[in-house]
């Protein structure tokens, strides 16, 4: 159903052709500092997610780009070549996609997609071509004539969308627009979003707080902190090498096993935690140092049970003794928490059979944990050239 | 009494009691609030149904109603044309000059109140400490008319010179008639999502699109209601143009001076006051119809 006048020439992904370059752009809300130096580029046609809790200063970045915040300072912001550092919000060739729609009420369906055409001055059949082909983008070419009001919540955000897409924009900008939908429907925009930038090879930059739709979506994801970068790299990047303790919990690592670094070959450090030693790859900002604090961050799901009596001791293998603790039924798995004497770890449970009753031990290989920072990272990455790829 | 009814046996009526007032009110039969209510309306409309019927009759003066005639009604034109059948006609009610003044008055009036509310009232709810600014646009509202007039017409007159006259008189109007207007104003402006206008200005909008495009249809209850409000008090006003008119009649001034002066004119006050509520109402309801009749577009 993609029309020519909607799509945009697909670009080759990853040829170092940079859309977007923002330098050194800091922000002040009266004392609060929302953005602190940071610097990003986004490749044509990627797909980047600037991640982070609220406060973190993703969104303000994003507005930044858009032109709806001016910086307190900012050394460059560049959109196609174009330096748009003094280019107001209304002709930076970049458009919005907002968590609350923003949808004109007193427009129908219609008029509010042709709405950035009209402001352009395209004539009336023109106008209604275009806006007609970007509903059938998102597939709600019928509801060209309704009102806003009588659309459901994932209609009007893909009339958003379609409003965002009709002025074919360079850099199309998504400010947690998922935010406002249920559970469900946030699952099937996801693949639609993605089906789109398939589709239309168009630069998407997207805000979110969630490091699932982040890790699905993203081609490449910033995670972001008090105002800074703490983290940037593929999905896998954040996902399997967290740079610092900060990232591994906000990625969803629910064991955090904090020790100091006793000592680093080849990459894998090994790390003392109480009478155990635990080894993994360091996957820390800068290199690791004997001595200096460390955590293991290793997933529920990485953590098996040897039944009493079994011996783990093959080389490549973390092993802790466990007594068995509280479990929680999820459903599809158990959430099993198990102490052993250096604090009750989590492990995921998909097999039933299991009996978590009598244990001898829980063990990971140690290709399944990273050794990272103990210290929260924050500022880490942020200043440099922040082009990761 | 059944209030007691569904609470625990051990507690007593006399425990629980109601003060006076309550058991007054629970006391009295049902349907004595509306029967009330419609008393109210009955005062405030019966003298004005009167009026009316009084304005087509004979002999208005009696206070009977009968003896149905227009003749009232066409010597409002006769009058103010002071001539009848090619004749003159013997009565000095010339409500041709004030009608106008009015409807001119009014008019200014009411543009001058859409202007001020559309630029004060959006800004108004998203100022920090609006309080203050807000009695302070408010205050008008408060001040009784003859005080405020004697007020304005010493300031006007001594002190900024003023030319006193259809500019005071204009002036006059809008310092009555802006409060109303502009809380009119407020009520649709303090619900305004103001994030549309960044969506605009993010699709490629200019200042004055996003202004004309989003922002005036918006509001465009808040200023039909302002501009209503601006016509009709400027239309009624008494108390500021009796200070302020420095020789100009503006309608109810003149039907004022015309009803305590001539006997002999008040049946045509009965006449001209019946078309003037009458154009009111009908204004009234097509203003209603303007703002919100096409109510379906208006709400989100």
């Amino acid at each position: 159903m993609a029309n020519s006048d909607v799509t945009v020439p697909r670009a080759a992904v990853g040829n170092g052709d940079q859309i977007l370059h923002v330098e050194h752009a800091t922000h002040r809300f009266g004392d609060v500092v929302a953005l602190d130096d940071v610097s990003i580029t986004a490749r044509r046609g990627e797909f980047l997610t600037l991640l982070g809790e609220s406060g973190s200063g993703k969104t303000t970045l994003l507005r930044i780009v858009a032109g709806l915040e001016r910086p307190t300072r900012i050394a460059r912001i560049a959109i196609d070549g174009e330096d748009v550092s003094a280019i107001p919000a209304s002709r930076r060739n970049c458009t919005t996609v907002f968590q609350h729609y923003a949808l004109f009420p007193h427009m129908s369906v219609g008029q509010n997609v042709e709405y950035g055409l009209r402001v352009r001055g395209i004539d009336r059949d023109q106008r209604r071509k275009r806006a007609e082909d970007a509903l059938a983008l998102v597939r709600l070419l019928d509801k060209y004539g309704r009102r806003v009001h009588q659309l459901s919540g994932g209609e009007r955000q893909r009339v958003a969308l379609a409003r965002a897409l009709v002025t074919q924009p360079a850099i199309l900008l998504l400010d947690e627009p998922l935010g406002a939908l249920d559970e469900k429907l946030r699952v099937d925009m996801q693949v639609e979003l993605l089906d789109l930038h398939e589709k239309l090879g168009l630069t998407f930059i997207y805000v979110t707080h969630s490091q699932e739709e982040a890790l699905t979506m993203s081609d490449r994801i910033i995670l972001m902190r008090r105002g800074r970068i703490v983290q940037e790299g593929p999905p896998t990047d954040l996902f399997d090498r967290p740079a610092s303790r900060f990232v591994a919990d906000f990625m969803g690592v629910e064991n955090l096993l904090e020790g100091t670094i006793e000592s680093v070959q080849n990459g894998t450090a090994s790390v003392r935690i109480g009478g155990h030693v635990i080894s993994g790859a360091w996957s820390g900002t800068g290199l690791a140092e004997r001595g200096a604090p460390a955590c293991v961050a290793v997933r529920a799901e990485r953590i098996r049970l040897a039944p009493r009596g079994a011996t783990v001791d093959e080389p490549g293998v973390n092993a802790l003794p466990c007594t068995s603790g509280a479990t929680i039924y999820k459903g599809k798995y158990l959430d099993q928490t198990l102490d052993t004497d250096i604090g009750p770890v989590k492990a995921r449970i998909w097999d039933r059979g299991v009996d978590v009753t009598d244990l001898e031990a829980l063990w990971w290989r140690e290709s399944e944990c990273a050794i990272t920072s103990a210290e929260n990272g924050a500022g880490a990455g942020s200043g440099e050239e922040a082009d990761a790829a | 009494m059944t209030m007691t009814a569904h609470a625990s046996e051990t507690i007593t009526y006399a425990q629980v009691r109601p003060p006076f007032w309550r058991r007054f009110m629970d006391g009295l039969p049902r349907g004595t609030g509306l029967f009330f209510g419609y008393g109210v309306l009955f005062i405030l409309y019966l003298p004005i149904v009167w009026l009316m019927i009084l304005s087509i009759s004979g002999e208005p003066l009696t206070g009977i109603p009968g003896e149905w005639t227009l003749t009232w009604y066409e010597d409002v034109i006769y009058a103010d044309i002071a001539q009848r059948d090619g004749e003159a006609y013997g009565s000095n009610f010339r409500v041709g000059d004030p009608l106008l003044l009015s409807i001119g008055l009014a008019f200014a009036t009411s543009a001058a109140c859409v202007i001020g509310a559309l630029i004060v009232g959006p800004v108004l709810p998203r100022v920090k400490r609006r309080g203050p600014l807000l009695i302070g646009f408010l205050m008008p509202l408060m001040v009784p008319g003859i005080v405020a007039g004697v007020g304005l017409f010493m300031w006007y007159r001594l002190v900024i010179n003023v030319k006193m006259g259809v500019w005071s008189l204009a002036l006059a109007h809008f310092v009555w008639a802006f409060p109303f207007a502009l809380l009119a104003m407020l009520v649709v402006a303090s619900r305004f999502d103001t994030r549309l206008m960044e969506a605009a200005e993010d699709l490629g909008a200019s200042r004055w699109q996003r202004f004309w495009q989003i922002e005036v249809p918006i509001l465009k209850p808040g200023i039909f209601a302002a501009g209503f409000f601006g016509f009709l008090l400027s239309f009624n006003e008494l108390p500021f143009s009796i200070f302020m008119r420095a020789g100009q009649d503006t309608l109810p001034l003149y039907l004022w001076i015309q009803s305590g002066a001539h006997n002999t004119t008040v049946p045509l006050i009965y006449a001209m006051s019946t078309l003037v509520t009458i154009v009111s109402i009908g204004l009234t309801f097509l203003a209603i119809k303007l703002a919100f009749g096409g109510g379906k577009d208006g709400k989100q």
